[in-house]
């Protein structure tokens, strides 16, 4: 290969190697911070809350905040970086190095060329390139900007991870909603049923239904800490939603009732009338009556 | 030892520019371009009043160059044949033969002193050596010698009887140099120097060989393809839409910018064609290519102004 055009590709290969750390750093940063804003608004009790309406699995949830916070990164990183793969690396060389811009220029436009001046012009390009390099294309203060960058932020979400305190309590936040939508809001009586046209705590036909068998859930602070006190229904949590009717249709087959119950749906005289029977007569009469009932 | 050329073309053109600057004074952009117009392997056209030296440089670069030198003044009556030659006849061992005799176009370098003068004919006449690097006389046709190059000469004044020449032969001038008058220190050198018993000689300083191989090499210069891109836009943007011509430059331009651009920048002793190169050529290559519209003429607009407003437009 052209000794120009190898001196280019080594150059070139080390400044994309500068530009993918970038893009790592940019992708670190941006999940750093996005973790850390899902556990201060604590994402996870609202994903928690809608788990229902799409059968997310509890094991599944606690994982869903740091998957979204790198899916986001990930989206973030590529458009901060969008048009990397469009940087033509011998215009970057001509903007940083005006000196080069011409000569470098001509030189690689006319790689393919065998003259004497084109060989000397090649010559001069490739001494000159020896100034040339990725550091200096990136500079050194843009990575480490970088890398403290990702150091503040990671920093930092690991700080919030580890201090619950630092994480605003779902309350607060419901709270602001209602505040801010009305809805929830007892002087207003907005209902999310009037924005979505859903009634509220209603549950979807075949689903399992909210769990919310003790109304709204709770958060219990003690000694500092906010406990959940939501009973939440499904697979190892003890709680099981059973449908009221299920209760209420049972038939409990009650004792064979006396002759005095018996008698007691009769009119007066035909109640004087079985008492004045014998015993003998009345256990006949009863048996009768038992037996009657099982039919 | 076309290598050789090129590792001493810097020394060459120093040496080249230091001979002929003991006998011209001044006058810098001129001898460049005419040199530039010879590296070329072409003609060029020099403008200028009477008494600037345009014959006494032309002579001095062809003794540096080493090359045979022939001047023609033109004039009304010369006829085509005084300037190609014609046929003699000579008694050769009591036979009568016709024997070819050159006219002054075969020379190296010829200098066609106020060319307008001379009939549309015998024009058209340098026109076929000029382009062809050969003259026809009857049914045969004579090669000119390498190199060959044309200087005319046009006087701007004084233009009653003269035949301006047409657009066609004005294109195959590569260049159109214009020669000022001296600034006041050089016009003191002139006179320092001319008015002395010592005549300053000039050395040749590059041999015939020499010269033709810098010819070949001036179009080895590479050029990048964005420089390339603006010697064409420059060309092009002296047609159509542009209300001070009336006529813009034939793609002939175009090549004549690349070329006189890559011979300046061989000149200067680089290795490739930079945008200075070309749009200081721009000037002399298209001076003579574009006509202006007759409003533009008849406000005093120059064609270099025009030239210097479309190199501003063009990115």
């Amino acid at each position: 290969m052209d000794e120009l055009m190898e001196k280019l590709l080594k150059l070139q290969a080390d400044y994309f190697k500068r530009r993918r750390l970038l893009f790592i750093l940019d992708l670190i940063s941006i999940f750093a911070v996005f973790y850390a804003i899902f556990l201060v608004l604590q994402i996870e009790y609202f994903i928690q809350r809608s788990s229902p309406f799409f059968s997310i699995p509890v094991n599944i949830i606690r994982i869903i905040p740091p998957i979204l916070a790198f899916i986001i990164a990930i989206i973030g990183a590529l458009l901060l970086h969008k048009n990397d793969h469009k940087i033509k690396f011998n215009f970057l060389v001509e903007d940083k190095y005006p000196d080069l811009k011409e000569k470098l220029r001509t030189a690689y436009d006319n790689i393919s060329e065998t003259n004497v001046i084109v060989e000397s012009l090649k010559s001069l390009v490739v001494s000159s390139l020896t100034v040339v390099s990725a550091s200096k294309l990136i500079a050194a203060s843009v990575v480490i900007t970088r890398i403290i960058l990702v150091i503040i932020f990671i920093s930092g979400a690991t700080f919030i991870s580890l201090n619950s305190e630092y994480r605003i309590p779902p309350d607060t936040i419901a709270n602001n909603f209602k505040n801010l939508t009305g809805i929830g809001n007892e002087d207003t009586n907005i209902t999310i049923g009037d924005i979505t046209g859903r009634p509220e705590n209603s549950d979807v036909i075949g689903s399992k239904g909210s769990g919310d068998i003790f109304g709204k859930p709770k958060i219990a602070s003690i000694e500092g800490k906010n406990i959940d006190l939501t009973l939440y229904t499904g697979m190892d949590t003890g709680f099981d939603v059973r449908d009221t009717i299920q209760t209420s249709n049972q038939f409990i087959t009650s004792a064979a009732f006396p002759v005095d119950a018996l008698g007691s749906n009769v009119s007066d005289g035909g109640y004087s009338m079985l008492m004045k029977k014998t015993e003998t007569e009345k256990m006949l009469i009863n048996k009768y009556a038992v037996e009657r009932s099982k039919i | 030892m076309s290598n050789e050329t090129y590792a001493s073309s810097t020394r060459i053109f120093k040496e080249l520019l230091d001979e002929i600057g003991k006998v011209v004074v001044g006058q810098h952009e001129a001898v460049e371009q005419m040199m530039i117009a010879i590296l070329c392997n072409s003609h060029a056209l020099v403008e200028s009043n009477p008494g600037l030296a345009k014959t006494l440089t032309i002579s001095t670069i062809s003794k540096a160059l080493d090359l045979k030198f022939n001047r023609i003044q033109c004039t009304p009556d010369l006829m085509p044949s005084d300037i190609t030659g014609t046929y003699i006849i000579e008694d050769i061992g009591g036979k009568k033969q016709y024997r070819f005799e050159p006219g002054p176009v075969f020379a190296n370098i010829v200098l066609a002193d106020e060319i307008n003068r001379a009939s549309p004919k015998t024009q058209s006449a340098m026109l076929e050596a000029m382009q062809e690097k050969q003259v026809t006389v009857g049914n045969k046709t004579y090669l000119l010698d390498k190199p060959f190059f044309i200087l005319a000469t046009q006087n701007p004044i004084e233009m009653e009887g003269t035949y301006p020449l047409p657009e066609a032969q004005l294109d195959r001038f590569l260049l159109k140099i214009l020669m000022d008058y001296p600034t006041f220190e050089d016009e003191n050198e002139i006179v320092n120097r001319y008015t002395k018993n010592i005549v300053p000689a000039v050395n040749s300083v590059v041999s015939k060989t020499q010269v033709l191989e810098l010819q070949k090499l001036t179009r080895d210069v590479p050029i990048a393809e964005d420089i390339k891109t603006r010697a064409i836009k420059i060309v092009i943007a002296t047609r159509g839409k542009n209300e001070h011509i009336e006529y813009g430059a034939s793609p002939r331009a175009s090549i004549g910018i690349i070329l006189a651009a890559k011979a300046r920048s061989l000149m200067k002793g680089r290795n490739y064609v930079s945008k200075e190169d070309i749009d200081t050529m721009a000037y002399p290559v298209l001076r003579h290519r574009v006509i202006l519209a007759f409003e533009s003429e008849r406000k005093g607009m120059t064609t270099d102004q025009v030239i210097s407003d479309i190199l501003k437009n063009v990115k």
